[in-house]
């Protein structure tokens, strides 16, 4: 069990270092805004097909991440990343089986409640963000996720 | 398409509800403390030592890209390069003949007005660093932190004007906040009549804005703005933009004016760290100075509001 465990989470490490160096890959402005939260949805991944062998841990630790390298209110992503992965957890056995167009709606819903628990801390720490660009995240994370999931799922079974 | 391998097909993942509560709250923790008191900036900085491996792989192959561009380039390009530069440098001779005159005419003035106004003292050349932060806020990474003496406040320039301040410090990195940054506000100056009041960033990289004038301030597209060395944190003197906009609107009290920042802020690479010279004689109480004839409430906010609310809590609206 330990062993197995200890398996897993190679891919998962590594998935999620090549997502944050993306995340902080530098993009003309115009694109920056359409970058989608690689990241997040690694998380999302992982919290849907293997919750024991990283979790919320995972999540905590990633949202810390993105807190330290983006130079934000420590902890904000890492609550978000948090309730969101508990919600894909929880989520889990019934998104394994959606089709492939509900699996898109539901990491969208995902991603929306993710951003609006950025939103909400950015709020209640004084430093609002008034672009609505931060809305187009969740939709372009939802339009690649097939895509993600897919190549992990690839990446998995090696 | 997607296939998940089901690896996991245990239906229960013991206390999910738990161990989210668990770290939603220790991440709660960690925003009130961060928030509220300042002790988690050596718990930063330690963390920000682990991220910087990250920032420098990705920033490494576009270094690599320019510095591969540059040993490839020709001798005519050289060449062209170096007749510009010569160029540039005559024009910029002939203006300075008259600068080190003005300068001490300058020191004079304001000694006898007992002006307590920043002068810029020692300068350090900073690299802006290739990696993008948050998306929605104007901020750059530059490549000098807390070993190069770099402090939070500290004013950047670049080539065009003033480019920002340090908002955050960290070992050997330092995060500036752009003057267009939407919690970013600066103390400044019509250069063409004195008339002082405070440039607000909009957020938006090619515009910022002066919130703080009433519709029959006297100023015109055109004029230039630049920073009153009120507040202490920024140089005196330093343009800051040119007014791009008025807009009077006679029922309202406020005119809308906009402003276009003088510094590259999109496009600047090199960024000059300011050290202002220390003040010799304490700031007096200043009976004789003129009063700002437009909005007298913003100049007392000034040095608050020019600190980025990121830290200070101040935020602009």
């Amino acid at each position: 069990m330990m062993r197995d465990n200890r398996i897993r989470r190679l891919p998962m490490a590594l998935s999620a270092l090549v997502a944050l160096a993306l995340a902080v890959l530098p993009l003309p402005a115009v694109l920056a805004a359409f970058r989608p939260d690689f990241l997040v949805l690694v998380v999302f991944y992982w919290s849907i097909e293997s919750p024991r062998a990283g979790g919320l841990a995972l999540a905590f630790v990633s949202g810390l991440a993105l807190d330290v390298i983006q130079g934000v209110v420590l902890g904000q992503h890492a609550l978000a990343l948090t309730l969101m992965a508990a919600w894909a957890t929880h989520l889990r056995l019934r998104v394994r089986v959606f089709s492939v167009l509900s699996q898109c709606l539901t990491v969208f819903a995902l991603l929306t409640g993710y951003q609006f628990v950025l939103f909400w801390v950015d709020g209640a720490t004084g430093n609002p963000v008034t672009t609505f660009s931060r809305w187009l995240a969740p939709i372009i994370g939802a339009l690649i996720w097939p895509l993600l999931a897919g190549t992990l799922s690839r990446l998995h079974e090696r | 398409m997607v296939a998940f391998r089901h690896s996991d097909t245990s239906g229960r993942t013991t206390g999910l509800l738990l161990r989210c509560v668990l770290y939603s709250l220790l991440a709660l923790g960690l925003i009130i403390v961060d928030k509220r008191y300042d002790h988690l900036g050596k718990i930063r900085r330690l963390l920000s030592i682990a991220a910087y491996p990250v920032q420098v792989a990705v920033a490494s192959p576009f270094e690599g890209w320019n510095w591969f561009r540059e040993s490839v380039t020709t001798r005519d390009a050289l060449r062209e390069d170096k007749t510009k530069l010569e160029a540039e440098l005559r024009v910029a001779q002939f203006r300075l003949q008259r600068f080190e005159a003005l300068e001490a005419e300058s020191q004079r003035l304001r000694a006898l007005r007992d002006s307590t106004a920043g002068v810029a003292d020692k300068f350090l050349v900073a690299e802006v660093m290739d990696v993008d932060l948050d998306a929605f806020r104007e901020r750059v990474l530059v490549d000098k932190g807390a070993r190069d003496g770099v402090f939070v406040g500290q004013a950047v320039l670049d080539a065009g004007g003033v480019f920002g301040q340090v908002a955050r410090v960290e070992q050997l990195t330092s995060e500036v906040i752009l003057v267009s940054d939407a919690a970013h506000a600066i103390p400044v100056q019509v250069n063409r009549n004195g008339l002082r009041t405070i440039a607000v960033g909009t957020g938006d990289t090619g515009r910022l804005k002066l919130p703080y004038l009433s519709t029959s301030a006297d100023v015109i597209a055109g004029d230039l703005l630049v920073t009153s060395g009120l507040g202490g944190g920024f140089p005196a003197g330093y343009p800051v933009g040119t007014i791009a906009t008025v807009k009077r609107d006679p029922s309202q009290s406020l005119a809308e004016v906009d402003v276009k920042p003088a510094a590259a802020l999109d496009r600047s690479r090199e960024l000059l760290l300011v050290w202002l010279k220390p003040q010799t004689a304490p700031p007096p109480a200043a009976p004789g100075a003129p009063a700002a004839p437009a909005a007298p409430a913003a100049t007392p906010a000034a040095p608050a509001k020019s600190v980025p609310s990121h830290r200070s809590g101040a935020g602009a609206k």
